[in-house]
């Protein structure tokens, strides 16, 4: 970013011919301008990562990516390698579920994508979608953890002088590992073994917030990411046709926006049972309308354009006139408000958690926030105080991340600093 | 289709033709547009009638909200339909009627067989793509080139509109570049398919003046090489000068006017053009004032009745102060009250052939009442201004190479 700023610096006059300068300074100014041309998108983004809330913002979801893809790494009662009984094991690794493993080749292969330069841009995200997809059946096909789980094993056998020489993950505790071998650390404040306490049932606090935030990102994520396709769709039909589309699609919103719905999740989760997918989906679907209202107005304004006009009168199909012309140019406030919409999502997961209603076998931050509170009559601050902390700087690190992308896009702000 | 329309009394002799064998690229007759708005139907569009011939430039000349850019989109049936809607006429394009083609047809003509450039170059290319890009999809959609073929046309397109290292041009963003540039941009754009029929509405009303010379000059040598046919919607007389072969004029959603250029230029006859004329700087006269034409174009849906002009129109003004008071009924513009002809406040008058292929639509021209209707169709060329004197090399003509 750096070295485009300086480059930037000292760059002719941008409306003077090459031509007209001479060949000398047609030579200079490609020397120049050897740095690529800067597009719209890669100046909001550059803007956006200079504000120092963004920066907070960014840092704290990418702590939690990190958690989330690394949680078993992270937190884990199985160590990562143990020599046991004169034989090396790897029963961290044995233990991963194929959720765990795609969530893996995943992430390596978005980074290897990203590293890998020299090869060009389309060829790199064929070769990772390709990965990935590929990744899932086999996955599902050869990966199969064991069903029975003892966690107390490592540490009976440790005792028992069985192990030679052991690895442990940072934090050597399993979201699900009750620790029934010292039932009298149950619900302890921090301690140097329990550096975030332990709740009610004896599970080492830090480590389910460090698999929970895998479900506070995905539901953020998938949520958010209903919501703008819906809206998208929706709201580009309406502002691009007007007319009857307008109506029938205001109407549409306005229905929906009158669907309570936290008491549609806890309704669905009543009948249906707990599934984390369904809250998604529902989430997502009453969340849309937003979004819509934002593409309909830019979609107002862009279809005016004399760029969207010069689309439609080179002949351009519907479908890139509308996709290709129309929403790139008007995304940017659908952006702003998917950050808020993560946020929002995330919440609505916590209070539905901390209702009871969430899933029961996963840890998620709402779920250990009701723990806290219904912890045998006498509240114990840990339990509350960390998830809680957590909710709050992720939804904070969310709205930074919103207001910073407000700011940068929108031409007005630009340039008052 | 609507009584006033031209040529119902008697068909109009076609003595127009330069060239008899000559077909009409474009042909455009009594077309009428409708908008539907919540103050009821204006018509921006009234029994407008034009030809353009292969190769030919015809201007369709006037002021902001007479009707011309209205016209223009309707060849390409860019009018939004609703509120738009085509209340008759018929567009031909080489024979075929683009008023019957359906959208999927018309999309094969936009583009491939009329390209349009628009006034603004600043906001007329898409600001989150590189011009190579935005070049490139029409080209590979119009003539089914590949991507790479696609790029190569599109750099060829940028050499041809006097762009300087094209190659690197093609992966620059919009915002770098200046206006004139960018017009030539979406000059290269729009010929990059090469199309038969270019339409510029106001190319060169945004920029600077010397640039408006290099677009201009820049579209006339285009033409010469690729012998298209160009659409010139213009307010500015000195761009029909430059560039236009027959040029008509509108006022208040009708054409009032159609002669060609030098005829125009030599001898108006319509006010209103006499009136365009007036409010044209010249040099050397010496004038405190440069003259307007008193008033606005009236709003389409409040028009006038009789002839549109007679709110504004000095001549009937004139005429009226001598004629006798029978002939004579007074109106109020709201802004002042004067007297002017009962004939022009009642009766609308159409397009009739008040001199050689020459026609206007004005009571109070000499002999209008006995002149032959006439349709705009001439396919008169003006004559080639030597290259030479183009360029603007006067040694060349001292040689006398011309």
């Amino acid at each position: 970013m750096s070295s485009q700023a300086s480059a930037g610096a000292i760059t002719l006059p941008p409306d003077r011919d090459a031509r007209s300068l001479g060949p000398a300074a047609a030579e200079q100014r490609e020397r120049l301008s050897a740095e690529p041309p800067r597009s719209f998108a890669r100046q909001a983004v550059s803007d956006t990562f200079r504000r120092a809330g963004a920066r907070f913002g960014l840092a704290w979801v990418a702590v939690l990516i990190f958690c989330g893809v690394f949680a078993p790494f992270l937190a884990n009662s199985h160590p990562l390698l143990l020599k046991m009984d004169g034989h090396w094991s790897s029963p961290l690794l044995r233990h991963l579920t194929p959720a765990d493993v795609v969530l893996l080749v995943a992430t390596f292969s978005i980074v290897a994508a990203l590293l890998a330069r020299p090869v060009p841009k389309r060829l790199r995200a064929i070769a990772a979608l390709a990965v990935i997809g590929l990744s899932i059946p086999l996955a599902i096909v050869f990966v199969r953890p064991p069903e029975t789980v003892v966690f107390e094993q490592y540490r009976q056998a440790e005792r028992e002088g069985r192990v030679q020489s052991i690895v442990r993950a940072p934090v050597p505790y399993s979201p699900t590992d009750y620790l029934r071998d010292s039932p009298e650390v149950r619900r302890t404040a921090p301690s140097r073994q329990h550096w975030f306490g332990v709740e009610e049932f004896g599970a080492d606090i830090l480590s389910r917030m460090i698999h929970a935030a895998r479900i506070a990102l995905t539901i953020g994520f998938i949520a958010t990411g209903i919501a703008v396709v819906i809206g998208v769709i929706i709201g580009g039909l309406m502002g691009y046709f007007v007319g009857v589309a307008d109506i029938i699609g205001m109407r549409l919103i306005e229905i929906f926006e009158a669907v309570p719905t936290l008491f549609l999740l806890i309704t669905f989760v009543a009948v249906f049972g707990r599934n984390l997918y369904v809250m998604m989906v529902i989430i997502g679907l009453t969340s849309w309308t937003g979004d819509a209202r934002f593409i309909r107005a830019e979609f107002l304004r862009l279809r005016k354009q004399d760029f969207v006009q010069a689309a439609v009168a080179a002949g351009l199909p519907l479908r890139s006139v509308i996709f290709r012309h129309m929403l790139p140019n008007g995304i940017t406030p659908v952006l702003v408000a998917a950050s808020f919409g993560i946020a929002s999502a995330i919440l609505t997961e916590s209070v539905l958690s901390f209702l009871g209603l969430g899933l029961v076998q996963e840890p998620s931050w709402g779920g250990m926030l009701n723990q806290a509170r219904a912890a045998g009559g006498n509240f114990s601050w840990w339990i509350a105080v960390f998830p809680g902390g957590a909710i709050f700087l992720t939804v904070f690190a969310y709205n930074l991340i919103g207001e910073a992308l407000r700011d940068a896009l929108d031409p007005k702000l630009r340039g008052i600093k | 289709m609507t009584p006033n329309a031209g040529g119902t009394a008697a068909a109009p002799v076609d003595r127009s033709r330069a060239t008899p064998g000559a077909k009409p690229l474009l042909e455009v007759r009594d077309l009428n547009i409708a908008f539907d708005t919540e103050r009821g139907q204006v018509r921006p569009v009234r029994d407008v009638s034009f030809s353009i011939y292969p190769g030919q430039t015809v201007a369709l000349v006037g002021e902001s909200g007479c009707g011309k850019s209205v016209t223009s989109l309707s060849v390409l049936r860019l009018i939004p339909q609703p509120p738009g809607k085509f209340l008759g006429g018929s567009v031909h394009l080489e024979g075929r009627d683009l008023l019957d083609l359906s959208e999927k047809q018309m999309r094969s003509v936009r583009g491939k067989e009329i390209a349009m450039i628009f006034q603004e170059p600043m906001t007329s290319l898409n600001p989150v793509y590189t011009i190579g890009d935005q070049i490139a999809e029409a080209v590979v959609l119009h003539q089914h080139a590949n991507a790479r073929q696609a790029i190569e046309i599109a750099e060829q397109a940028l050499r041809d509109v006097g762009i300087a290292d094209p190659g690197r041009r093609l992966a620059e963003y919009p915002h770098q570049m200046s206006g004139g540039m960018r017009q030539r941009v979406m000059i290269a754009m729009a010929l990059s398919c090469k199309p038969k029929l270019l339409i510029a509405d106001e190319p060169t009303t945004a920029l600077d003046v010397t640039i408006q010379a290099q677009i201009l000059e820049l579209l006339r040598r285009l033409q010469r090489e690729t012998g298209m046919s160009i659409l010139l919607i213009t307010h500015d007389l000195g761009v029909v000068a430059e560039n236009a072969d027959v040029v008509n004029v509108m006022y208040a959603s009708r054409i009032v006017e159609t002669a060609t250029v030098e005829d125009l230029f030599d001898r108006p006859q319509h006010p209103y053009t006499e009136g365009l004329f007036r409010s044209v700087p010249k040099l050397g006269a010496h004038a405190s004032r440069l003259e307007t034409i008193a008033g606005t174009v009236p709003n389409p849906s409040k028009f006038p009745s009789g002839c549109k002009f007679h709110t504004r129109c000095p001549r009937t003004r004139m005429l009226a102060a001598q004629a006798s008071p029978q002939d004579v009924v007074t109106i109020n513009t709201g802004e002042e009250t004067f007297p002017v002809l009962r004939r022009c406040q009642q009766d609308e008058p159409i397009l009739r052939e008040v001199l050689p292929l020459h026609g206007a639509a004005c009571h109070q021209i000499a002999g209008y009442d006995v002149s032959p209707p006439i349709v705009p169709r001439s396919d008169h060329r003006r004559e080639v201004v030597p290259q030479a004197v183009e360029e603007g090399n006067p040694e060349a003509i001292v040689k006398g190479e011309t």
